[in-house]
């Protein structure tokens, strides 16, 4: 492999990395605050790429309405299964476990009744490429990562600057005690949940113009999501920022010398050696 | 602790070797997938019962049906050897992974599955040698003392025999010392109660899965010289969480829980739906129903209703 | 400030030792929650662990009983180091302990609770199982009653056949002892028994324990009860901020100055 290849594999691995940070951070919220671990994330971005198809290319909706409206529907759907399922399975993980997902086969079996099994496309919104002495890397990409990155800066805004980050903290380090000083644990699981969903839903708004959008898509997602948070650490945002770039390189160069497929393996060997060597991941506590 | 019982339903046995001799071969083949699901359902109870979710049991079919492929089409090795072979890879890779994950929170366990499920399918897309995305086939069938069971009639004696074979035993494993250890490891304190006699929990729990995976892996074999051909898209994660739902509307205790669910369901399945999608989705709202109103699956609402039925005052 | 360790002569001190604590320390991140601890328990004694809330009686306690390792020193039964043993290994060392919040096999009967505990001492069979032999299943009665004889050592055998959830207090106190006992351990180690019982409920259980286990085994029991430790153990090791500061007889415990200044003002003992 040579330098110029590699190096365009690690640039590569890091966009694409900062993208799935976003998914991966919001399932790492959700489980943070509320231990739960949503087998139906992988939807929500999956739905995110599929809406923006719908709205922008289907019903020819300017970008500007489309993207809000999905993302405010992500927040709704948040908001309600928080309030219908979440709250009423409350202390039971196997169930929740199940649960999640139970809503995940529904959502997949209805797009795919709905969406049928074609590959959508949503065409490119910035064209070009950026060039960085051998290294080449498409605007959009480029872009997408660097919109990414600003909403994890603005993540990092909520949970560490604004009283709900606060109550979300305190929540995530010792639920009893945080009830006990007052803090409305059931708004702050739902504002939880709505922010989690937001986060995959634009995950997948961003995505759209880059693959191509299927029914089926949320499952690598999913997959790409739960051994970054397991490399990371479940429910530290840090440890998921860190864990995402890391599974990005890790992957782009290994489809690089492997083969996409192929590339799977070495993310899955990652896990694996996270768990074997530091079982709570890089950024997570010792429970 | 209850009296060593004998099997659950003698009656059950004559039906199922009665079968083939009234059956028509649509109705052999609808057993024979019946078979197969009540068998994977029943091993994934096992370690459901410990107190942990596999995601991934799929990819342990999928690891045992390759692997009895591979040893008869690309080695040209005898299907039994295939089955056991895949029986014995099955049970040592579930003993590493178990290992690994099960001295951890459920959690882990249940995500590593589901990854390693995810990864074996992505494994047979990536390598031609596998197959790749179209798969292998042309897979032999068994011999049998020099006949060829390829036809329902008698292939449907090896599936039943295995089948019955295997949910015995995982039936017949609750009534040992090392079943009724298995139970007290589902809770945390129950676990740690039981480090403090003398037992190896982490061994004990690898061991399970262990076992678990070995009898999907067998049966994954059968499954693949059934189909008479393997590819990624059976052993989809859309089959592991079919085996979930059964488990979990039919029941995760007792033999009838699982055998009720899978039976059932899968009967269900074959009749009513052509099309995967319609029956996945009805399937995820049953099971959405049941688990928010009866969370303990079907077998607990008989439960409930003989509590109800017994007049007050106990026995 | 520099605490003086006080001894004072220990009345079974010519029995062999069952267990040295030699240099014991722990340290959690930059905490240092034991320095330096050492004491012995001999044979046959019943050895009381107290302090203040605080002192590192729990840490000392789980330490010895596996559920950390020490950062420091060493611990041996018998002449056998079992230093950072994980606790299933403890078990068949002769080791066994109860819980300071009683746990017991919630979903199984009293009777298969005690079964559970003969864990140690029965085979494996398992193949022998899956047929349900003839043999295993005389085994098995065997064992039942094995576990029978065990309940009784503590006058537990008329609840056999309830369900372990169903017990009182202090009756599911009584069964995690028996349990404990069950493996016939050599050293039993007591966390808070008397914990959450009334005056009389304590003093009918610690009877029974002083009756039934002493010439069994050796006990270490964390006591926050002054009573308890004063009528029922031979000797009393005191802890204050992670170090020992008294070790010897529970009657001269309370007229010892270091004590009593560091129980002063915790309203602690009777």
């Amino acid at each position: 492999m040579s330098l110029a290849l590699f190096l365009q594999a690690l640039s590569i691995g890091i966009v694409n990395g900062a993208l799935y940070i976003l998914t991966a951070l919001g399932l790492t919220l959700i489980y943070g605050i509320l231990h739960i671990v949503n087998f139906a994330h992988g939807e929500l971005y999956m739905l995110g790429a599929m809406l923006v198809y719908l709205l922008f290319v289907a019903f020819e909706w300017p970008l500007w309405a489309a993207v809000p409206v999905i993302v405010l529907l992500s927040v709704l759907a948040g908001f309600a299964v928080e309030r219908t399922i979440f709250r009423r399975l409350r202390g039971q993980w196997l169930q929740l476990l199940v649960a999640t997902v139970g809503v995940s086969l529904i959502v997949q079996s209805v797009s795919w009744i709905a969406f049928g099994a074609q590959e959508k496309t949503v065409p490119s919104v910035l064209e070009g490429v950026l060039l960085l002495g051998t290294v080449r890397i498409p605007i959009e990409r480029l872009a997408a990562a660097a919109i990414a990155m600003l909403l994890v800066a603005l993540l990092y805004l909520v949970v560490y600057r604004t009283r709900t980050g606060l109550a979300m903290r305190a929540i995530e380090e010792d639920e009893e005690t945080a009830r006990m000083l007052g803090v409305d644990t059931d708004r702050v699981a739902g504002v939880s949940v709505a922010l989690g969903f937001a986060l995959a839903a634009m995950g997948g708004i961003f995505v759209a113009p880059i693959y191509s959008i299927n029914p089926g898509m949320g499952l690598d997602a999913i997959l790409m999501s739960f051994i970054i948070i397991i490399v990371g650490g479940l429910g530290s945002i840090t440890g998921t920022v860190l864990a995402g770039f890391l599974i990005g390189i890790i992957q782009a160069i290994g489809s690089l010398a492997l083969g996409a497929e192929a590339a799977h393996i070495l993310v899955f060997v990652a896990m694996i050696a996270m768990l074997v060597f530091r079982p709570q991941g890089l950024m997570g506590r010792v429970r | 602790m209850r009296p060593v019982h004998q099997s659950p339903a003698p009656w059950l046995l004559v039906v199922l070797l009665a079968l083939p001799f009234v059956a028509s071969n649509y109705w052999l083949h609808v057993a024979i997938v019946v078979l197969m699901n009540i068998t994977y359902t029943v091993a994934l109870c096992a370690v459901l019962r410990m107190g942990y979710l596999s995601l991934g049991h799929a990819g342990f079919i999928a690891l045992g049906a390759y692997t009895s492929v591979v040893c008869s089409v690309r080695f040209g090795l005898s299907p039994w050897f295939g089955m056991v072979a895949a029986a014995a890879l099955c049970g040592v890779v579930a003993w590493g992974l178990g290992a690994l994950t099960l001295r951890l929170r459920g959690i882990y366990f249940s995500l590593a599955v589901f990854a390693f499920g995810e990864i074996v399918v992505a494994i047979a897309r990536a390598f031609d040698w596998l197959g790749g995305p179209s798969g292998i086939a042309n897979v032999p069938r068994p011999s049998f003392f020099g006949i060829k069971l390829d036809t329902h009639f008698s292939f449907y004696w090896l599936a039943m025999a295995l089948a019955v074979l295997l949910v015995t035993f995982f039936a017949r494993l609750e009534q040992t010392r090392f079943g009724a250890t298995l139970l007290t490891l589902k809770t945390e304190p129950g676990e740690r109660l039981a480090e403090s006699v003398g037992v190896n929990t982490a061994a004990h729990k690898a061991a399970c899965f262990a076992m678990s995976c070995a009898a999907v892996g067998a049966m994954g074999a059968v499954h693949s010289m059934y189909l008479l051909f393997v590819n990624p898209q059976v052993f989809s994660f859309l089959m592991s969480t079919d085996l979930v739902i059964y488990a979990m509307i039919g029941g995760t205790t007792g033999f009838w829980g699982p055998v009720l669910g899978a039976g059932a369901l899968t009967a269900l399945g074959e009749q009513l739906f052509s099309v995967g999608y319609w029956k996945t989705l009805v399937y995820a709202l049953i099971l959405m129903g049941v688990i928010l109103v009866v969370p303990g699956g079907l077998s607990a609402v008989s439960a409930l209703w003989k509590r109800e039925m017994t007049p007050r005052g106990g026995r | 400030m520099v605490l003086p360790v006080v001894s004072a002569s220990s009345p079974a001190a010519t029995a062999a030792v069952m267990l040295r604590v030699q240099s014991v320390g722990k340290r959690f991140g930059g905490l240092a929650a034991l320095t330096d601890v050492s004491f012995d328990v001999h044979e046959g004694e019943l050895v009381g662990l107290v302090g203040p809330n605080g002192a590192g009686k729990s840490t000392l306690f789980n330490a010895i009983a596996g559920v950390f390792p020490p950062s420091e020193g060493r611990i041996l039964l018998e002449d056998r180091d079992i230093t950072g043993l994980p606790s299933h290994r403890l078990a068949r060392q002769g080791l066994a302990r109860t819980f300071q919040l009683v746990t017991l096999f919630s979903e199984l009967s009293v009777l298969d609770n005690a079964v559970q505990a003969l864990h140690r001492h029965r085979a494996g069979r398992l193949v022998s199982g899956l047929l349900q032999t003839r043999s295993y299943r005389e085994e098995s009665a065997r064992w039942r009653e094995r576990a029978r004889e065990a309940l009784a050592l503590l006058s537990l055998e008329g609840l056999a056949e309830q369900p372990a959830s169903s017990l009182p207090l202090g009756q599911a106190k009584l069964l995690a002892v028996a349990i404990a006992l069950a493996t016939e351990p050599r050293l039993l180690l007591l966390d808070e028994p008397a914990a959450g019982l009334s005056h009389e409920e304590s003093s009918r259980m610690m009877d029974l324990i002083s009756d039934r286990v002493r010439g069994r085994c050796s006990v270490v029991l964390v006591e926050h009860n002054m009573r308890i430790v004063r009528r029922y153990c031979d000797r009393a090791v005191v802890l204050q901020f992670g170090r020992k500061i008294f070790d010897g007889a529970p009657a001269e415990m309370v007229n010892e100055r270091a004590v009593v200044d560091a129980y002063l003002g915790t309203g602690e003992g009777a």
